[in-house]
């Protein structure tokens, strides 16, 4: 059985189409890119999935568990948490309160504790700050503190929406190193969504790729970065057979 | 020359009251977006409830009989349940709303609780007598202030650092905090929405007793319109302090408190029976040089 | 497409007309059946279409609940007294007027219009205060000036009688004037909310966000809609004063600031349509929940509802509606005429 399974799912808002029938399956423990160009439905999937805007047709399943209709307080009981995009860390609470605020749905209360010393080794400069309100940390640390935040639940699943987005590059490198390692320790299965297929690529893994709402794509991030599709699914038809 | 010292503490306790007015309206503004218009009537139900049943002029005690030590949790936790109950008949409904239709919905809420209490005790004002021995006064830095004006001070001092605490230590707290900057992503970790709602309202209905207990027994008097008054200068307090911003709250109930004194004071004597006019005024004023309200949290600008 | 366009603009203009015939059906029918008792009621209903379609040009088209439209309503009311009560009367009851106003004795219709005026440069003043808000914070800002208004004429003993009521006014306003007022308000309503400025704010009110970077300057759009819409309520203050002879401040304050935003609720902020049809059905069941609080005769046993009943039962509607149909009864849709065939909408 696939960890997470998106079987012909649409979504709408009012009467805009943002998703028509996309469908894939990811396997525990991959790690998946979702990439496309602005409008192609990516970040709209992801809300799909962790229930934070209603699907109109469809299904998705976390390990054969139904997810549509239920409340995203329900979906995150059931291991799967978001790193949305734009962080949306609580700017009012501390680092640590941050942390804590994903720790109600947890049955292993002293494990937390332990938890949140792991999430200071993996990023210390949030153990450093961690009495400060979180509204004062940088782009970068407020990304860590994001993904610190998500991983405090204890998840199976990770969905990561735009981590790149308005942090230097260097800082990207050291975000999706933490990524990675943190994939390989915990066996987290993790979708990201990243614009810059050469940036999934190098970082390595499957990719799907999304225009117009629907799944154009879905391979090897290396092979897109250098394939014609991608063109495509950016410039559209037209441009990229200009483009040849 | 003592009058210093008696303003300084008339407007304390006037304070005092608005502020945890105030704060009963910020907590369910922060959390849920609704300005709720019924909370003066949960104050107004709280005196009642001390009352027997009757449309009768003069007030036969009822829970307002008990000791202290019973009366005081008991109702404060029937505070409590109005304020749930409204939540779960009314806004549990509406979770899908506009703050707009929200807003109207708690307009005409609070209409069917004042109008409930008219039908049971009828519109005639009952004179209440609780406790009226906090009425002696007691002498302070010169000024001779009434007992029950100290009690008022400390009271919402109590109030202000149990929620203090209540928000900060606990974990109920702690989503309520983070529910109350963003709702969406308090949910997407696991908060669960109806529970944090429904804590917001008991305490914001208890708080509304709290406040209930100090009017009767500073005014001795039960009137179905008594909510009214002390509900619009919390709004205000609450829109002056930063919608959704509880220190705010509590800092612009004890300003507006303290504008009012001093205008009560230094008014001349034919433009006194104005004051309100005078407050609602130097409100719209302050609004206008600060839309934001005077102590508005950081984040809460709309995003574009 | 120019032919379309002509008959979209006709079609938008039979919505007026066709809720003046409406009202003027309501009119006939009560003046033809009903008792005396019935017509003050009717008149007492076209004040209200009067009152909460002036109140809908500014909610309606801004999307800003406002409060304090019973503010503008006193201001019309009691300047209506000030021109038009006998100078003598005045003398007695109200001996601080300035001499203009002590002995002024208008004519009842320019008062009226006066009236509205007086209305329309308060709302001038006040709005250009309170608009510069938004959102929540300017409905409350509404509210405050509500709470100032009711202050000042509760208090204002020599000018306004204060808390004791002002008695002998003409009671001219029977259900033919009332229904007058009424069909211009709705005239003016439709004519506002197919201007420019109407269009340009119910634009905006989607998106105040976008509306602001298409360069609408709202802030004007707005104030404009208040000063028209303070205007009509404030007419039916006078037209209130005048149906009834006599004027409280607390006829002015939070009851009647209730129930006609519960007839906008109920029939629906978002038409013209909806304001009228709120303010007919809740008329009519207020009406009968008036009739049931004095009782009725079945058989041998009287039954009357309590005092306090008609404001529960409109309240707990006023809720259902908001609950099961947030955009009120009419849906938000307008009544018009399909003209020239083939309409399609």
């Amino acid at each position: 059985m696939s960890k997470l399974g998106v079987f012909d799912v649409s979504v709408r808002y009012g009467k805009v189409p943002a998703l028509t029938d996309v469908s894939f399956t990811v396997e525990e423990g991959e790690r998946m890119f979702i990439s496309g160009p602005n409008g192609a439905g990516k970040s709209s999937l992801l809300k799909a999935i962790c229930g934070a805007v209603p699907t109109t047709h469809g299904r998705i399943e976390v390990d054969g568990d139904m997810l549509n209709g239920r409340s995203p307080e329900v979906i995150a009981r059931l291991g799967l948490t978001m790193v949305p995009e734009g962080r949306e860390i609580f700017g009012t609470l501390t680092v640590e309160e941050n942390l804590r605020v994903g720790t109600g749905i947890r049955p292993d209360k002293p494990a937390v504790e332990t938890d949140i010393d792991e999430v200071y080794q993996s990023f210390p400069i949030l153990g450093e700050r961690r009495h400060t309100n979180a509204g004062a940390l940088s782009g970068g640390q407020q990304q860590m503190l994001a993904i610190g935040r998500g991983l405090m639940t204890n998840p199976k699943l990770m969905l990561v929406d735009e981590p790149s987005l308005g942090l230097a590059p260097n800082i990207v490198d050291q975000v999706y190193d933490t990524l990675v390692n943190l994939q390989n320790d915990r066996g987290l299965t993790l979708i990201i969504v990243e614009q810059s297929s050469a940036r999934a690529a190098r970082v390595g893994g499957r990719m799907v790729l999304l225009r117009g709402g629907s799944v154009v794509g879905d391979g090897d991030a290396a092979k897109f970065a250098e394939s014609d599709l991608l063109k495509e699914a950016y410039f559209g038809q037209n441009k990229a057979e200009d483009a040849t | 020359m003592n009058a210093i010292p008696q303003l300084f503490f008339d407007a304390m306790s006037l304070g005092g009251i608005y502020a945890m007015a105030a704060l009963g309206i910020a907590l369910i503004f922060g959390v849920m977006k609704l300005v709720n218009f019924a909370h003066g009537e949960y104050i107004a139900f709280c005196v009642f409830a001390l009352i027997v049943p009757s449309t009768d002029a003069v007030a036969v005690m009822f829970l307002g009989k008990a000791p202290a030590f019973l009366l005081i949790p008991t109702l404060l936790l029937i505070g409590a349940a109005v304020a749930v109950a409204s939540e779960f008949f009314v806004f549990r409904h509406m979770r899908n709303a506009t703050p707009v239709a929200m807003m109207i919905s708690s307009f005409a809420l609070g209409f069917v609780i004042q109008n409930i209490l008219l039908v049971v005790f009828s519109s005639r004002p009952k004179a209440v007598s609780l406790w009226p021995e906090l009425n002696q006064p007691v002498s302070i830095a010169g000024a001779s202030i009434p007992l029950l004006q100290l009690i008022v001070i400390l009271s919402t001092l109590i109030v202000v650092v149990t929620l203090a605490v209540l928000l900060k230590r606990t974990r109920i707290g702690l989503e309520m905090r983070a529910a109350a900057e963003n709702f969406t992503m308090a949910r997407l970790l696991g908060v669960r929405a109806n529970v944090v709602i429904t804590g917001a309202f008991a305490l914001s209905g208890a708080l509304a007793a709290a406040v209930a207990l100090i009017m009767v027994t500073q005014t001795g008097v039960a009137d179905i319109r008594m909510g009214g008054q002390i509900m619009l200068v919390a709004f205000i307090a609450t829109v002056i302090g930063g919608l959704g911003s509880l220190p705010g709250a509590v800092a612009a109930g004890f300003l507006i408190g303290a504008a009012s004194v001093i205008l009560q004071g230094f008014l001349p004597l034919e433009a006194r029976p104005f004051r309100d006019a005078f407050l609602f005024t130097l409100v719209i004023v302050s609004l206008l040089l600060r839309p934001e309200g005077l102590f508005a949290p950081r984040s809460s600008k709309p995003r574009v | 497409m120019a032919q379309s366009h002509k008959q979209k603009r006709l079609s938008a203009w039979s919505t007026p007309l066709l809720l003046i015939a409406i009202l003027l059906v309501f009119t006939l029918l009560v003046t033809v059946l009903g008792d005396k008792p019935l017509a003050r009621m009717a008149a007492q209903t076209l004040i209200r279409v009067t009152f909460v379609v002036g109140l809908w040009i500014f909610v309606g088209n801004s999307g800003v609940v406002s409060f304090g439209h019973a503010g503008y309503m006193a201001i019309g009311a009691y300047c209506s007294a000030w021109l038009t009560l006998r100078p003598q009367m005045k003398g007695m009851f109200l001996p601080d007027l300035w001499p203009f106003l002590a002995n002024a004795e208008w004519h009842v219709f320019p008062a009226a219009v006066a009236s509205g005026l007086l209305a329309a440069f308060v709302a001038l003043i006040s709005g250009a205060a309170i608009l510069r808000l938004t959102g929540i914070a300017a409905s409350i800002a509404t509210f405050a000036f509500l709470a100032i208004v009711y202050t000042i004429y509760s208090s204002w003993e020599g000018v306004t009688g204060a808390t004791s009521s002002v008695v002998g006014l003409t009671r001219y306003a029977n259900q033919w004037v009332t229904f007058g007022w009424a069909s211009v308000t709705v005239l003016a309503a439709a004519w506002y909310a197919n201007s420019a400025s109407g269009l340009a704010l119910r634009a905006s009110r989607e998106d105040e966000v976008a509306a602001d970077a298409s360069g609408i300057n709202m802030y004007r759009h707005r104030l404009l809609s208040l000063v028209v819409s303070a205007f009509f309520t404030g007419v039916a203050g006078a037209l209130f004063a005048h149906s009834l002879g006599v004027l409280n401040p607390n006829s002015f304050y939070l009851g009647i600031t209730f129930i006609t935003l519960a007839m906008l609720v109920v029939g629906g902020i978002g038409s013209l349509t909806g304001a009228v049809t709120g303010v007919l059905v809740l008329s009519i069941i207020i009406e009968a929940l008036v009739r049931m609080e004095r009782g009725m005769t079945i058989g041998e046993t009287t039954l009357a509802l309590p005092t306090g009943a008609q404001e529960i039962i409109i309240g707990i509607i006023m809720i259902l509606v908001l609950i099961i149909r947030p955009a009120g009864l009419t849906g938000g849709r307008e009544l018009r005429l399909r003209i020239g065939g083939r309409g399609q909408t």
